[in-house]
């Protein structure tokens, strides 16, 4: 009941809308933003409104440790269970530890395909039917192509949403007239869709700037709260 | 001699179990002149280290009790306590961290950080145990202590710092430079006995500028005088010192030594490093509790002058009898003065004092607060505190953890059921998550533990030291029941058999309780029960819980109020306020939708990245939850929860499935609730079982 009450309310239904139905099995997103502005953040509300559906999460991190990832999950669990009943959110917090696993490698040290190769052991032979993987951390600077299309046709051999944080750093400009992240352009061909977070007097905006083959809308009618760290309307 | 407050330190040697901990130790104890010839753990020549005592740990090649040893470095008295290393006799590490003031971490320097190196961190930090970390085995293939260093920051969160760099590794291994002092130290002679002092290699040299430099970037911000030095281009050693010492007191820095133990390299080093970083017993605070005053803590004063406390921290049999290490942290224990044991409420004499060396001992006449000593033939169990007559303190309670395993005992004869009893009592007494009792129903003695290694050692020991034969029976997982939901109960017991009968009515609910085991709350107005008998009510209670309806196992987490009740002049009495609230729990039990709640383990795979999907899928048949699995390159580590009762064999399981290169951990993490089948199965073999 209380679950479908907070998918059903959740805000992350407009950013579905705005993708005709959400990201779809087989695609790629990307979060891009600077450092610091909340790409964590989305992607954990994100993978807890997959929890919330009973969907089983895997989330890839290739920079904190595993317990920094858990208190991220356990902070934005309790913001959006504020002012609920205990029993209730005791109950559906440990239905989302029993569907969520967390995988840490080291970017350097674990090559993409043994990445994937573990990733796919823990749905396999892990018996985890996981339909959403989150990779957080990963960086694109150090990364190539070649790579993010293995990913992308994982998911598409595995029937998975990937959806990816990227750190856009460095001076000014981060982003192309069109707005799209620079050190994404090799990227571009591998990314279904593409959203972008700045900052601006305290708000922090979402902007949807690739869409799958659809136009995209650019500003979306969403923020990121700092307070709450939630994505609010 | 009696040694200075200020010249002592009390330390642990805490590890991953094969890390080396005892080769280092042994080391120490040959460097400070206890020990004439050096031995290894599994040594050839038959003899073993000496502070691994026991027979069973000789040939199991593990350190299984905290036996403390005293040696001097210098003018300085150390006594190290021999800390355990596998997880299931967890309760002597939390015991031994109790009453030491520092640690040295024993890494592994190609093992690195591994999941028990996790649960002992987490143990100092639990205990606020200053540490040093001490790389060890640098003449191994695949030695990286830079590794490892980076590992203590990454993967346990510590500011650790390097304070030495190796002068080549693996089989080139030739000594150290030291960052402090910016000189290599070679470990010359048969023994490594000498120390040479040279100018840092040529080629080390960049290097060792830009550590020293890192380490003195790290230090100084625990010393404003030390940063302005740096600044000022006039640091001295004994600036760095100082500001190590206060960070790691603090427990805000971790300085890493490193060497080879079994290559002699390293350990004078060390040494000196647990007397320059390492707290004296009255830089550290210690507390009691006042037994009569319910939360008052007294702080204890580090003055040999004070009123005697102690505390009992480990219990030994020896062929002269029960021997019971001791740790002062205020006042002295003189030979032939007078003791009184807080929790027996008896005094005794102290006969013998000794100052133990692993199997050796000095008789002494005295000793003072920050000390370590034994007591010869006291009657008492571990966790007792000691005090002058007139106190009334004890030390903090160890936390201890309840046991999650059982199984039954039979003896094979006569004999072997005595000594079977006196191992019993002697083993109990040592270690409180050992426990052991007579099951009333079936007659048989039952011990429990905290895993299936942990009984299993108790077991071998019977066999061993008290030539006990004995038959075991199937481990038995510690099951509890628990309520989902409220209920109320309204129950009248009434007997009327000719002589004076009983009566006695309880009305009010049971609840679900969390985070407890029971809470009985009496809110009867205007005397409906008579307060002498609200205590009978509690008690039927109590005994209500001891054996569930479901499946007979304990019931926990359970909140009963009593809100109402009547009572009889003549028929009510302590005996029918009992049985009323025995009845009337079972009443509202039924409704309050009971389950069954099963032990849930903590337990953490290491091994090669390659056998991830064995170990996956074998944790996955175990009904176990994935939480989490962290990659380093060829190295894995999966941690997940999995029921208890799905754990037994796993380690051979594992061995089969990873060609036995992968290696796991268990401790106890909470209960959780049986799914159904599991819950139908328990609920069926019960009824069988009450039938026959």
């Amino acid at each position: 009941m209380v679950k479908t009450w907070l998918v059903k309310r959740s805000p992350l239904r407009i950013l579905e809308n705005a993708l005709q139905g959400g990201l779809g099995k087989g695609n790629l997103a990307v979060l891009a933003s600077r450092k610091g502005i909340g790409k964590t953040a989305c992607l954990v509300h994100i993978a807890l409104d997959r929890l919330f559906q009973d969907r089983p999460i895997i989330h890839v991190s290739y920079a904190s440790r595993v317990d920094y990832i858990i208190t991220w999950y356990e902070d934005i669990f309790k913001e959006i269970m504020k002012n609920r009943d205990a029993k209730a959110a005791a109950e559906i917090h440990d239905d989302l530890i029993r569907n969520r696993v967390i995988m840490n490698f080291k970017q350097d040290a674990a090559r993409t395909d043994r990445v994937l190769q573990s990733i796919e052991a823990m749905i396999t032979a892990g018996k985890f039917a996981a339909d959403t993987i989150i990779v957080d951390g990963y960086d694109f600077g150090a990364g190539t192509p070649e790579d993010l299309r293995k990913f992308r046709e994982f998911g598409l051999k595995l029937g998975l949403e990937l959806w990816f944080s990227a750190s856009l750093r460095g001076e000014a400009p981060v982003l192309d007239e069109k707005g799209f992240p620079l050190v994404l352009r090799p990227f571009l061909d591998e990314i279904s869709v593409l959203i972008t977070m700045d900052s601006r007097n305290d708000l922090v905006r979402l902007s949807l700037i690739k869409n799958k083959d659809a136009p995209a809308p650019g500003e979306l009618p969403l923020k990121l709260d700092p307070r709450t760290l939630l994505i609010a309307e | 001699m009696k040694p200075d407050i200020m010249n002592m330190r009390n330390i642990g040697i805490s590890a991953h179990i094969d890390s080396g901990k005892t080769t280092l130790t042994e080391r120490i104890l040959f460097y400070c002149k206890k020990i004439h010839k050096m031995h290894e753990v599994k040594g050839k020549d038959g003899v073993g280290a000496t502070m691994d005592s026991m027979e069973l740990e000789r040939e199991r090649g593990i350190t299984i009790s905290s036996a403390s040893t005293n040696v001097d470095w210098f003018d300085h008295s150390i006594n190290i306590i021999d800390t355990p290393g596998h997880v299931d006799f967890t309760i002597e590490v939390e015991r031994a961290l109790r009453v030491l003031d520092g640690a040295i971490l024993v890494l592994c320097s190609v093992g690195g950080v591994q999941s028990q190196t996790i649960t002992v961190d987490r143990q100092l930090r639990r205990y606020n145990v200053p540490v040093l970390a001490f790389v060890n085995k640098l003449d191994r293939v695949g030695a990286n202590p830079i590794k490892v260093k980076n590992q203590l920051a990454e993967s346990l969160n510590h500011n650790a710092v390097l304070m030495q760099l190796p002068i080549g590794l693996e089989d080139s291994l030739r000594g150290l430079v030291d960052l402090v002092r910016m000189k290599a130290l070679y470990f010359d002679g048969p023994d490594g006995e000498r120390i040479r002092v040279e100018d840092i290699p040529a080629e080390m040299f960049d290097e060792a500028r830009a550590r020293r430099e890192e380490m003195l970037d790290a230090v100084s911000m625990f010393s404003d005088e030390l940063m302005e030095a740096v600044l000022e281009n006039r640091v001295t050693e004994d600036l760095i010192k100082a500001a190590v010492r206060r960070g790691t007191i603090d427990r805000k820095l971790i300085p890493v030594f490193m060497g080879s133990a079994y290559k002699n390299k390293g350990i004078q080093p060390l040494l000196d490093a647990v007397v320059d970083y390492l707290p004296n017993p009255a830089e550290v605070e210690n507390v009691a509790h006042d037994i009569e005053e319910v939360g008052k803590e007294v702080k204890l004063a580090a003055d040999p002058g004070a009123p005697c406390v102690a505390l009992a921290f480990k219990l030994e049999d020896s062929v002269y009898g029960q021997l019971t290490y001791i740790r002062i942290y205020q006042g002295s224990v003189r030979k032939g003065t007078e003791l009184y044991n807080t929790r027996t409420s008896k005094s005794f004499r102290v006969g013998r004092l000794i100052r133990m060396h692993a199997d050796k001992m000095d008789d002494i006449d005295e000793a003072s607060c920050g000390d370590i000593v034994v007591l010869f033939g006291i009657e008492c169990a571990s966790g007792d505190t000691f005090t002058d007559p007139g106190l009334n303190l004890t030390m903090t309670s160890i936390y201890v953890p309840e046991p999650v395993i059982s199984l039954a005992l039979t003896p094979a004869d006569s004999k072997s059921s005595n000594s079977m009893a006196k191992a019993l009592n002697r083993f109990t007494k040592e270690d409180p998550t050992f426990r052991s009792f007579v099951d009333p129903e079936s007659k048989e003695t039952i011990i429990k533990g905290m895993g299936e290694l942990h009984l299993d050692v108790y077991i071998e020991r019977m066999r061993r030291e008290y030539k006990a034969a004995v038959q075991t029976g199937k481990p038995q997982v510690a099951y509890r029941e628990t309520i989902g939901e409220p209920a109320d109960f309204d129950y009248t017991h009434k007997k009327q058999t000719g002589g004076a009968g009983q009566f006695g009515k309880v009305v009010g609910r049971i609840e679900p309780l969390a985070g407890g085991n029971f809470e009985f709350v009496n809110s009867i107005k205007g005397g409906k029960i008579p307060r002498e008998f609200i205590p009978s009510c509690e008690k039927g209670f109590r005994h209500a819980l001891e054996k569930g309806p479901l499946i007979g196992f304990p019931i926990t987490g359970i909140k009963v109020t009593l809100v109402d009740g009547q009572s009889h002049d003549v028929d009510s009495s302590d005996i029918a306020f009992q049985a009323a609230a025995r009845e009337a729990f079972k009443q509202a039990y039924h409704r309050a939708k009971p389950f069954v709640l099963e032990p849930i383990m903590k337990v953490s795979v290491e091994g090669p990245a390659e056998f991830l999907g064995s170990v996956f899928g074998s944790l996955n048949q175990r009904r176990g939850v994935i939480v989490s699995s962290v990659e380093d390159g060829q190295f894995a580590r999966v941690d997940a929860e999995v029921p208890l009762s799905e754990m037994f064999g796993y380690s051979t399981v594992l061995r089969t499935l990873t060609q036995g290169k992968a290696e796991f951990t268990m401790e106890f993490l909470k209960y959780g609730r049986a799914p159904a089948h599991v819950a139908e199965a328990l609920k069926a073999e019960y009824e069988d079982k009450k039938k026959n």
